[in-house]
């Protein structure tokens, strides 16, 4: 007779194995419910990976206009903070950017940060901190590192926007300045002496050296904030050796600053009106900033008496904004000189006078001028800590 | 009538059955887990300096210079089929070592001049690769290094390609411009 103890049923085999293969599969399901706690090191250092790379990579959004061009009361309006010039030049920094975003006043640490650079929904703390390569000064928001910490560093550059010296403490030998004062074109004495610089908008946004890249473009629109003196690039214009130059009168004064503004033509040789923008005179405030014989105050109104120098502080975003953000404007930004005796009344001088210059009639800021240092970068390290 | 087909013959054969494929698939589950540490993000870390190193070396400081790494790159002397010590005033090779050394080792609130307490204790050895025409072959040559490689590092490859003016060998007579390709394997002790 068959003994049928120790046997199992083809039922029961078929039962059993489902249940052990169902058994296998939650098994291994439980250790992915535990990912999210499995290392808290790997998490922050992606963390920190991350911030890194949108910062250093990124623009920011908004891009046009700029989210650093955005005035205080809007800046619900930004939605992602970068520090890159554009997309194309990731590690290339805008210094607009990093001031802003080192802003105390503007942004709280760490609300502001956490919903624009840090992200997510854990509550993380964190130290972002930014430092030039010439300069022993660290930027930095955040808390006080802790032992252990997710870590990103990245070495950038920052881009330094482009500046025009003239010195004409040799003027008196000849020389490449002689054509901005009265010697070059005019023996005789005049009695308009002024000294105007001229930006091409066009020229400036389409022939940038190296293919044009935003890197080391003068670059007067973008990022730009249309309607108000936000955004774009700046400009410093130093005159300084004032004293060298031939002068009969006692007293030399900067009498106002004007800007002429046209889309079609050349602005100084055609007359244009002043533009209806930022001009400093007697009355109106300006948004320059105007430094004179290397005071460190700066002057508020004109006229103001010179002896030696001149510096003209075009702060970012005026450009933009008196281009009334259109590319094909022509500017013209002129400060007019009066030469007068003791007594006040006018006389006639072979101070400065840029008005007979070829081809614009002023000192043509562009890529190609000699006395103008073109925009460069500058090493810097940028470092992110999350925990 | 009652047979055995279709029968197993214990439950204690199943059962042992099932334990053995249960602790199979349980050890090759878990050698996965087991990685080393975390030593992906130090390599991801160490990567990422490198490459903004290199990145950043290759960029001009204004529109009208070369790069740093170009002007490195173009002072090797290829053509000779190796690097000889330096004739002019400009050594790529120490060139190459102290800008490299401080791009890594740059962190914020420092003074900025490579200080060797501060500095991240790395070591890299580059190399710079070209295609050799004649024969048809790539070939490399060591451009600078701080540290040889002794097999038991755990190095991060970063690579930078770079325009050159320079001829190479096997191809000394070509004038257009070449690529070549920067190749630093680094690494911390």
């Amino acid at each position: 007779m068959t003994d049928e103890a120790g046997n199992l049923s083809i039922d029961f085999l078929a039962g059993f194995t489902i249940f052990m293969v169902t058994l296998i599969y939650v098994a291994t399901l439980i250790p992915g419910l535990f990912i999210g706690l499995q290392s808290r090191s790997i998490d922050y250092d992606a963390v920190a990976y991350r911030t890194g790379v949108v910062l250093v990579e990124d623009p920011g959004m908004p891009y046009n206009p700029s989210w650093e061009t955005l005035p205080n009361y809007s800046k619900g309006d930004i939605l992602r903070f970068g520090l890159s010039l554009s997309k194309d030049t990731p590690n290339i920094l805008s210094p607009e950017k990093i001031s802003r975003f080192f802003c105390s006043t503007d942004f709280v640490y760490p609300d502001d940060y956490r919903s624009r650079a840090v992200f997510g929904d854990y509550p993380y703390q964190f130290n972002i901190s930014f430092q030039r390569a010439d300069e022993n000064v660290t930027q930095s928001v955040g808390d006080v590192l802790p032992e252990d910490y997710g870590y990103s560093r990245r070495v950038v550059r920052v881009k330094e926007h482009s500046n025009a010296t003239l010195d004409f403490s040799n003027i008196n030998s000849g020389g490449p300045l002689a054509e901005y004062t009265q010697d070059k074109y005019q023996t005789n004495n005049a009695t308009g002496q002024v000294f105007s610089v001229y930006f091409n908008y066009t020229y400036l946004l389409e022939n940038g050296p190296a293919g044009n890249s935003p890197a080391y473009q003068i670059n007067p629109l973008a990022p730009s904030g249309a309607g108000e003196i936000i955004g774009g690039e700046g400009a410093l214009i130093n005159l300084t050796g004032l004293n060298k130059l031939p002068q009969n009168a006692s007293i030399v004064n900067l009498s106002s600053i004007a800007i002429y503004r046209s889309v079609s033509l050349a602005p100084l040789s055609t007359g244009q009106s002043a533009f209806n923008g930022p001009v400093m005179n007697t009355t109106d405030t300006s948004p320059f900033e105007l430094y004179i014989d290397d005071n460190a105050t700066p002057v508020k109104s004109l006229p103001y008496g010179v002896n030696n120098s001149v510096s003209l502080y075009i702060p970012p975003g005026v450009l933009s904004f008196v281009g009334q953000g259109d590319s094909s404007t022509l500017l013209n930004i002129t400060m007019q000189f009066s030469t007068t005796d003791a007594n006040g009344n006018p006389q006639p001088d072979r101070y400065l006078n840029s008005s007979l210059v070829l081809p614009d009639g002023a000192f043509d800021y562009n890529y190609a001028n000699p006395n103008i240092t073109q925009p460069s970068l500058h090493d810097g390290v940028v470092e992110v800590a999350v925990w | 009538m009652v047979t055995d087909d279709g029968q197993l013959y214990t439950i204690e054969g199943v059962a042992a059955g099932m334990i053995m494929l249960f602790t199979a698939y349980l050890v090759l589950g878990a050698t996965s887990v087991y990685t080393p540490g975390d030593s992906h993000i130090s390599d991801m870390q160490l990567e990422q300096t490198g490459t903004d190193a290199l990145r950043m070396m290759n960029t001009p400081v204004n529109g009208t210079s070369e790069s740093q790494l170009t002007e490195i790159v173009d002072t090797l002397p290829l053509v000779n089929g190796a690097i000889a010590p330096a004739t002019n005033a400009f050594d790529p090779t120490n060139n190459f070592n102290i800008l490299f050394l401080n791009y890594v080792n740059n962190k914020t609130g420092s003074d900025y001049v490579l200080n060797i307490s501060e500095a991240d204790n790395l070591h890299y050895t580059a190399e710079v690769t070209y295609y050799d025409r004649k024969n048809t072959t790539t070939e490399g040559l060591l451009i600078s290094s701080n540290r040889n490689l002794t097999g038991s590092e755990h190095p991060v490859r970063v690579t930078q390609w770079v325009i050159t003016n320079q001829p190479v060998p096997g191809d000394t007579t070509m004038t257009q411009p070449r690529a070549v390709l920067v190749e630093v394997l680094l690494w911390r002790d």
